[in-house]
């Protein structure tokens, strides 16, 4: 009895060390990425500069060599490699349901967008468009004010998931990476497209099949609530009388082969063609493997 | 997921239910299906759809706070959603609250009263099919408690034919009282607290009254049992909302909330304590079979014939025969609600699993179903084969994380105590060794995982040779039966670990030499050639260690290893077969590592990372086999703490029981 109350009362007493979300063990915490270990932190593995210029892979890239042809995006940019580590994390986070995991990869995701960012601003100088201009001045301490000339993207759109893996999963990860980023940097996010038919777990299968499969597995979302929501942010933001395209991030977990972002930048294509507007689409996912 | 929930008056009692597929219901309550084997005869009166999609949570608290008592005759559609939005109102608030789009309007107008309307529901659904589905379901499902993920890939693996229909026949068990639909995460009834007992017993008041009727002897249950009065205390106000919500499945207080999906809620509570076996949340479908009466061991199995069939020693047939004594016991509590339990302490060495063969045999030549479960993985691999060869007749399930006998009925279990959480009242015997350690002790889920995969009237026999201090006061108290193998296999006393004053490692490793009297002992060990087990505190100390011990011993093959070390297993294997002869590691080989020949020096033995319990475990690894049974036991510390105090104590009186009870063979004496 005196040995529990000592407890409680030491317990309260002591510092608190916290449970680290990807080794789980009590250590201190690391100062950039909350809720993560100071050793857990220096082995994430950043994609700082990635080797493959189109699809951001950080080792040599036959697959974006292979063909010359430019496809439906610009370019994806991943925040990390899919190591072993990651794989286990993004495990956890998905298919284990731990949600707690979400602001980590959602901050982790941000990261490679501060990389798109500076990749873009160097490539088009100060002639990109403002449209944050127009929405309400963001202030806070962490933002830099007096950079108006950074790139900014237009929209996030996040990879949708079948209604069966919804169902089973909770959540849709693409959906909830896009939220946190959509907040943090103040660019709005839609859910444009609908998966049309269940493709299975992408991990049990080949390139091949994958290729083959994607063909089809998205539509514009027939929800007519969100065509309304776009064609009126299209038209509040003046943006379909402007000559430059619309700049969209695709968000997804992660990219693989790059099949499923191709498809849904294919439909967004014609989306956007079917309002008279153009678009730039961009991928941001979490890992490349 | 969503669920349908209705009332159904059947002869003036008015019940509630909840339904993953409302044609089986219909079916079932019109009463038509009479003579086929497996449905109902009696048509129910009136029948009144409450919702037909609501979150699986909100449905099961309603079907909870049903109180039958109720005078629902008179009721209208209004009346209906008045009870509805009552029972549910913390629930309605926290969604308003939180902005969640829940139709909640939506409660009460979808009251829909339905008048034996049985026509036209059979589409798609043979009864007499479904009926022989309902069989085969319950034989796969039997003694387990699992979530719909669970239930689907068991599905896929034992029953593939089964597998798009699951929920139908899913509902037919659940309408015959053998099968309890419940919400993974959900208010928790009273817990009442039996001594040590963290209980949380949520079983529906429906499903202890189908028990009754025990489902073994392939009767079906009848209406009648439907219609036993539920005695349930609705509680109000402050005390509802106080109501704690707990995961059905680990007992744990669900920590997590979050905007799910599958329910439509944008706070669906979860568990994030047991999230590696899936996730357990308020919508997730927990299925749960009802118990069969545990059987009870004949009285009649001699001590001495197990003795010989299983080759005991004296000391191990001594505590098999009051163990088995106790299993023959008739439980006092004729209606136990917890099972009982039997402590079996026993010295490092002393041939624990042998001890437990005959107990084994006991149970499943009673017919019923035993399990013997241990903290560690590696030591359900380490058995495994030797539970094989001693019962080569019975069916063996072997369970750890990725394992492939995953769904297997095994008449004999042996599993990892993270496993138990996908078993409901299944066994009539459980046998947990190393009770003590590591994730086990501690934990109280995988504490509640282990009594709720006993039957009430079944039994538990904890293993170990330093039980936790409670449940030696217990044991002393004389209120926990107990049995004692104060002594090894081969008859020798424990070796008694010695004193060493010597600075602390940390000093040591500053200084870059180690001290002279830990060199000559070390020197001795390696003149006798034994296999030396180097127990450090802290494993950034084993790497400043071996560089100093190589230059010291420069011939000898010194290796070290801890947790964060990827060829540990190798190593120990090295270590097993001699081509290592110095082995500093940590705690992690504490327990279950067997080495002839050896001896143990443990380093900063004042540290308060070594308890008692510890110390005796390390203290143990030295003399198991018989051509060396001495082995030298060796404490280096500054201080000379309570916790060596009480190891060495603890041994020296294991040694003294087991001379007086004349366990110590001819010349062993000290």
């Amino acid at each position: 009895m005196m040995s529990t109350w000592f407890q409680v009362a030491k317990s309260l007493l002591a510092p608190s060390a916290s449970d680290c979300l990807i080794c789980g063990k009590k250590a201190q915490v690391s100062s950039e990425i909350p809720e993560v270990c100071k050793i857990c932190q220096t082995s994430i593995p950043w994609i700082r500069n990635p080797r493959c210029s189109k699809c951001g892979r950080h080792v040599g890239c036959p697959d974006c060599s292979r063909s010359g042809d430019p496809g439906p995006i610009v370019c994806n940019r991943s925040a990390v490699a899919y190591t072993s580590v990651m794989r286990e994390v993004l495990g956890q986070y998905k298919y284990r349901g731990n949600e707690r995991l979400a602001p980590v990869l959602g901050l982790m995701l941000d990261r490679a967008y501060t990389v798109l960012q500076a990749e873009r601003g160097q490539l088009r100088g100060e002639g990109s468009r403002q449209i944050h201009s127009k929405l309400p001045a963001i202030k806070g301490k962490f933002k830099r004010i007096g950079r108006a000339s950074l790139w900014q993207a237009d929209l996030l759109v996040p990879v949708p998931v079948s209604d069966a893996r919804l169902a089973e999963r909770g959540f849709n990860q693409a959906e909830r990476l896009a939220d946190i980023l959509s907040r943090h940097r103040r660019i709005p996010q839609l859910p444009l497209l609908v998966r049309t038919h269940h493709t299975g777990k992408q991990s049990f299968k080949s390139r091949a099949e994958r290729l083959a499969d994607m063909k089809h597995a998205f539509a514009a979302n027939p929800d007519l609530a969100i065509r309304a929501e776009f064609v009126y942010w299209l038209e509040s933001a003046g943006l379909q009388t402007q000559s430059q395209p619309l700049q969209i991030i695709i968000i997804d977990d992660i990219y693989t082969t790059g099949s499923t972002i191709r498809a849904c930048a294919e439909t967004i294509h014609e989306l956007a063609g079917s309002l008279g507007c153009t678009a730039e689409i961009y991928s941001l996912t979490w890992a490349r493997s | 997921m969503q669920a349908a929930v209705y009332a159904v008056e059947l002869e003036g009692d008015w019940s509630l239910w909840v339904s993953l597929h409302m044609n089986v219901d219909r079916i079932w309550w019109s009463g038509t299906r009479g003579e086929r084997d497996g449905w109902n005869n009696r048509a129910a009166d009136k029948l009144v759809l409450l919702s037909s999609a609501l979150p699986l949570g909100w449905a099961v608290k309603l079907r909870e706070h049903w109180d039958s008592s109720r005078a629902a005759r008179q009721w209208q559609e209004e009346d209906w959603g008045r009870y509805m939005a009552e029972v549910l109102r913390t629930e309605i608030d926290v969604e308003r609250r939180g902005g969640g789009s829940l139709n909640v309007g939506g409660l009460y107008t979808e009251v829909d009263e339905n008048y034996r309307s049985a026509i036209g529901c059979e589409k798609g659904i043979c009864a007499d099919v479904l009926g022989a589905a309902a069989e085969q379901l319950m034989q796969v499902l039997d003694g387990r408690s699992l979530l719909q993920p669970e239930v689907e890939a068991l599905l896929e693996e034992q029953l593939p034919g089964l597998a798009g229909q699951w929920r139908a026949a899913v509902q037919l068990c659940h309408l015959q009282g053998r099968l309890s639909v419940e919400a993974a995460v959900g208010a928790a009834p009273v817990l009442r607290s039996t001594g040590a007992w963290h209980t949380a017993r949520a079983t529906s008041a429906r499903l202890l009254g189908a028990g009754r009727f025990p489902a073994v002897t392939g009767r079906l249950l009848r209406t009648a049992a439907l219609r036993l009065p539920q005695l349930r205390l609705l509680r109000r106000g402050a005390g509802a909302r106080r109501a704690e919500e707990r995961c059905l499945r680990c007992g744990s207080a669900p920590t997590g909330r979050t905007a799910c999906a599958a329910c439509g809620l944008v706070g669906c509570a979860y568990c994030e304590a047991c999230l590696a076996l899936g996730r357990s949340r308020a919508c997730a479908l927990l299925l749960r079979s009802a118990a069969s009466p545990a059987v009870r061991c004949t009285a009649g199995a001699s001590p001495t014939v197990a003795a010989r069939r299983w080759g005991l020693s004296a000391a191990q047939a001594g505590a098999a025969g009051a163990a088995l004594g106790f299993l023959a016991e008739p439980r006092q509590r004729s209606a136990a609600r917890s099972p009982e339990r039997f402590l079996l302490w026993a010295v490092t060495g002393a041939g624990k699993t042998e001890i437990t063969f005959p107990l084994l045999a006991a149970v499943l030549a009673a017919g019923g179903r035993a399990l013997v479960a241990t903290p560690r993985r590696d030591v359900v691999l380490e058995l495994a084969p030797r539970l094989a060869k001693a019962f080569p007749a019975e069916t063996l399930a072997v369970l750890y994380g990725g394992s492939a006998d995953r769904w297997t009925h095994g008449q004999l279990t042996l599993a990892t105590t993270h496993q138990l959480l996908r078993f409901y009242q299944s066994f009539d015997l459980v046998i947990i060794d190393e009770l003590d350690a590591y994730p086990y002790h501690n934990d109280p889920m995988l504490a509640y995982a282990a009594e709720h995969a006993c039957k009430p009237g079944g039994s538990f026999i904890y293993l170990s040779a330093t039980p936790p201090t409670d449940l030696q006061r217990l044991a002393r108290a004389g209120k926990l039966p107990h049995a004692r193998v104060p002594v090894r296999f081969h008859g020798h006393p424990l070796p008694v670990p010695r004193h060493v004053g010597m600075s602390s490692v940390h000093v040591c490793l500053k200084r870059g030499a180690l001290p002279g009297n830990l060199l000559q002992a070390l020197r001795r060990s390696f003149a006798r050639k034994a296999q030396i087990f180097l127990f450090v505190s802290r494993i950034a100390h084993i790497e400043g260690l071996l560089v100093l011990l190589r230059q010291d011993f420069p011939g000898a093959a010194i290796e070290g290893t801890s947790s964060r070390d990827p060829a540990r297993a190798e190593k120990v294997e090295a270590f097993r077969s001699r081509a290592i002869s110095l082995l500093v590691t940590t705690t992690i080989l504490e327990r279950g590592v067997t080495v002839p020949r050896s001896d143990v020096f443990i380093l900063d033995a004042d540290s308060s990372l070594f308890d008692e319990a510890s110390l005796v475990q390390m203290a143990g690894r030295a003399g198991r086999s018989k051509e060396d049974p001495a082995g030298t036991v060796l404490f280096f510390s500054p201080q000379w703490t309570k916790s060596q105090r009480g190891a060495v104590a603890q041994i020296r009186t294991m040694n003294t029981i087991a001379r007086r009870q004349g366990y110590i063979s001819k010349g062993a004496g000290l």
